[in-house]
């Protein structure tokens, strides 16, 4: 396995385990009962971000410091490839959702159901994002 | 649109080659050991470039290494 393969799926258990308690706890409706700006949510947000960048920075030093040879190698042609695949297949998941969230939910829904929808819809990107090079590095394309 | 099939022979010519393994190959050519892999089990078509390289590398012309069979149209 490439150490961008590696990272790719870091990436993803980093999004999964901050990302799915989060909207866990936005799903449940608990914090509709706070009131405005509703900090705890805030709080939680930051927090879960915190804990993805800690879990992306510990597991990338923990990768490199395995293979710092494979950490060095700069990418080929056939890596570049598979991140600009990777882009574009986030780029139109991300201008969908923003569709969906700029310009249609701001007519029906409030504010933080909007904020937390943009917040989902940047996550499914990044999600489709390393997915799409985890299963192109799996599937040798 | 014209169909066809892209095959290589880079997995004999490197056995041709005193079993030169795949990392050799792609330090040669400026890519990854993964890339070489890709490329001889078809999954991955380089580029004019690199397939050029790899043609220079076991100094043979392009069509020794690379074939396209078409299928139809």
């Amino acid at each position: 396995m490439t150490f961008r393969e590696k990272i790719a799926w870091l990436s993803l258990v980093a999004l999964g385990v901050a990302y799915v308690p989060y909207f866990a706890v936005v799903a449940s409706g608990m914090h509709d009962l706070a009131p405005m700006p509703n900090f705890p949510l805030l709080v939680l947000l930051a927090a879960v971000s915190a804990l993805r960048l800690a879990i992306l920075g510990g597991g990338w030093l923990l990768l490199r410091n395995r293979a710092p040879e494979d950490a060095r190698v700069p990418p080929d042609e056939r890596d570049t490839a598979i991140a600009q695949r990777a882009m574009a297949s986030a780029y139109y998941v991300l201008t969908a959702g923003m569709i969906l969230v700029g310009c249609i939910m701001p007519f029906t829904e409030g504010a933080w159901k909007i904020v937390n929808s943009a917040i989902f819809m940047l996550v499914i990107a990044e999600t489709v994002q390393h997915a799409v090079v985890a299963v192109s590095y799996r599937r040798q394309a | 649109m014209i169909q066809g099939v892209l095959s290589n022979r880079i997995r004999a010519l490197r056995f041709e080659h005193g079993e030169m393994s795949q990392g050799e190959l792609g330090q040669r050519i400026g890519v990854t050991r993964q890339t070489i892999a890709a490329i001889e089990a078809g999954k991955y078509s380089p580029s004019l470039e690199a397939a050029f390289r790899i043609a220079h590398v076991f100094g043979v012309s392009l069509g020794e290494v690379f074939q396209w069979d078409a299928t139809g149209g």
